[in-house]
């Protein structure tokens, strides 16, 4: 009786009748999709609606970023990189250049982009005919319609005000956290002050030393500070580190 | 002889005047034909006359043998280009409605889609002869012509109306059946020839459902023929004005015969003999390109055929009850044969494909019964003096 369970508990009455409901069910199926329309779309004719933050291939608005490489940082394949260009004042700055052959679409550097200038955007005929070609630069990377859904904010309800029972303030960790001194660590070597990208450290001299020199430490700015970590990562003598906001 | 007019030359005969006429009755493609010869025989004789008054070679061109052959080679060609025509349209409306069954929209190319099978022809005309090496040469290449050739051969041999017509011999229908039967045997040499196990397989397969299918389908026939007590095709439709369709005191014979001619025309509930699933592509395997292309035609020409018989036999042919033949009865013959044609792709859409078992079990246990209980329905309806 091992078998039992592949026969049917209530055999059929009318033999053959089985094929009644298949037939049936073809011809409802038919007369809908005749009268309304297939699921099919006539893709190169049409295209199929896409949502405001779909994620198709990133895009840059270049005016707003300021370089900070957190795009690079967050980039699960690091297709990210950033290149030198020229900004519309001739000046040469670094702006990300996506390897679009290698993304995987995954819109986080929009999520983190503290600038808000790395957006997603429902672009995804991407095809071209060498690999090279894949390869978005900054100016490349811009697209027109970008809206606000593309900007994709990534903001998080702080502990503080969950135990609070404040549920409807949600914040972005960059406009909260932020870099901290450790001032017996620091050998006041300006190197944060040079790759800040929004010059919110500034040197300051806070005395001198023994043989007359100035001892400087750097001085943050929380207002310009975007947390994008460059002077935590440059520090040689790991002096400055994030504070986390909970 | 001096100046005839062109009038004197063309001057439209009656075709049935025509000592070499080869039927009884009206013939319209025959009538075609010969009207189109005497036009431009007429005129090329009335020209050679011009310059060479009182030739024989003008009133040769205008005798009754040259406008006979001519009307002759013209009805051969008209008939199967209007064959072949019907068959593109029936790929075509299968490939749109099981577009529509399977929520897709079917093809693309050209007005509607139309031009898809042509597209198909012209690749499949392209692609390399490629032939087995240890083929049997003679079956192989025999075999493949002679399935083609009966298929072709049957679907030009429907009438499409009492005037369209290549024989009307008193015994038109048993000929169509006698030649649609023999493709079984054909595709079973076909499937030996291949030297391919997937082949013989699928040809024993064909052969055996064909077989199998065939007698229920003559028995019905017989019931039909029993009815409308004439083998002719036109007496049969006659009959059926008359009376009534005789889908409605045989509706279980309708029933056999439409499960019947899917499966004798190979089709998708009961395409176990190509199988693709199984058995490569079946009997049809190592038939590679353009031989492969003709024999899915010469499939379609089966399907046709298989359709004109159930509209024949069972819905009346090309009359309309209560109005008799249209003015076009051939184009309403043609819309029953694309009505018929639409059970099929639906059967085709909505079932899954029979084991070979099965496929015995319900040809020898359920249809033949039914077709004997249907001849015995008929049999006493005859008896009983109601046709």
């Amino acid at each position: 009786m091992a078998m039992k369970y592949l026969k049917d508990e209530k055999p059929r009455k009318f033999r053959g009748t089985g094929v009644i409901k298949p037939l049936w069910t073809v011809l409802k199926h038919m007369f809908k999709t005749t009268i309304h329309r297939p699921v099919t779309i006539l893709y190169p004719y049409e295209k199929e609606w896409v949502p405001d933050n779909y994620r198709g291939r990133p895009g840059l608005r270049f005016d707003r970023c300021v370089g900070c490489g957190i795009c690079v940082r967050m980039c699960p394949t690091t297709c990210i990189k950033l290149v030198d260009v020229e900004d519309d004042d001739g000046n040469t700055v670094k702006r990300p250049q996506v390897n679009v052959g290698r993304c995987m679409m995954c819109g986080y550097c929009a999520e983190y982009c503290p600038m808000d200038a790395m957006t997603t955007t429902p672009d995804y005929e991407l095809a071209e005919f060498t690999r090279e070609d894949l390869v978005y630069g900054p100016r490349r990377l811009h697209f027109e319609m970008t809206t606000e859904m593309m900007e994709v904010p990534m903001e998080e309800h702080l502990p503080s005000n969950v135990a609070k029972g404040i549920m409807d303030k949600p914040v972005a960790f960059y406009n909260t956290d932020k870099p901290v001194l450790s001032k017996e660590d620091c050998i006041g070597c300006s190197k944060c002050e040079k790759v800040c990208p929004t010059n919110a450290i500034k040197m300051v001299v806070i005395g001198q030393n023994e043989r007359g020199r100035d001892i400087k430490i750097p001085e943050i700015d929380n207002s310009k500070c975007i947390c994008c970590e460059n002077c935590v990562l440059n520090c040689p003598k790991d002096a400055l580190h994030i504070e986390e906001v909970l | 002889m001096g100046y005839s007019g062109l009038l004197e030359w063309v001057k439209f005969n009656n075709p049935m005047d025509n000592a070499y006429y080869p039927y009884d009755v009206y013939n319209l493609p025959y009538d075609a034909g010969a009207k189109l010869w005497e036009l431009l025989g007429g005129l090329l004789g009335w020209l050679i006359n011009l310059l060479v008054p009182g030739n024989r070679l003008s009133t040769w061109l205008i005798s009754d043998a040259v406008v006979n052959a001519f009307a002759i080679i013209f009805l051969a060609v008209i008939l199967f280009a209007v064959g072949f025509v019907v068959n593109l349209t029936m790929i075509w409306e299968e490939r749109k409605v099981l577009g529509r069954m399977m929520d897709r929209r079917g093809t693309k190319i050209g007005p509607l889609g139309y031009f898809q099978c042509l597209g198909d022809g012209l690749k499949t005309f392209m692609k390399e002869n490629v032939a087995p090496a240890d083929k049997d040469k003679k079956i192989y290449w025999w075999a493949l012509s002679l399935v083609i050739g009966s298929s072709v051969l049957i679907a030009c041999m429907v009438p499409l109306s009492h005037r369209w017509f290549v024989v009307d011999y008193s015994t038109g229908l048993l000929l169509i059946f006698g030649i649609f039967a023999l493709a079984p045997f054909f595709i079973l040499c076909a499937g030996w020839a291949q030297n391919n196990k997937y082949s013989l397989l699928g040809g024993i397969r064909a052969a055996t459902l064909m077989i199998s299918y065939e007698i229920p389908m003559l028995i019905l026939l017989a019931s039909v023929v029993l009815m409308a007590g004439s083998f002719n095709i036109n007496d049969i439709v006659n009959a059926q004005f008359d009376t009534m369709w005789y889908i409605v005191p045989q509706f279980i014979g309708f029933i056999v015969f439409v499960v019947c001619a899917i499966a004798e025309s190979e089709r998708v509930p009961f395409d176990l003999a190509e199988a693709e699933a199984e058995l490569v592509e079946g009997w049809q395997t190592e038939y590679a390109g353009m031989k492969w292309g003709l024999i899915m035609l010469g499939d379609y020409f089966r399907g046709y055929t298989a359709c004109a018989l159930i509209v024949i036999l069972y819905l009346g042919g090309w009359m309309l009850p209560g109005i008799g033949a249209t003015a076009v009865p051939e184009l309403v013959f043609l819309l029953k044969i694309f009505a018929v044609f639409f059970i099929f792709i639906w059967a085709r859409a909505s079932l899954p494909r029979v084991r070979i078992d099965q496929i015995l079990n319900i040809g020898w246990k359920r249809l033949m019964p039914l077709s004997v209980v249907n001849l015995c329905i008929v049999l006493l309806l005859k008896m009983g003096g109601v046709f």
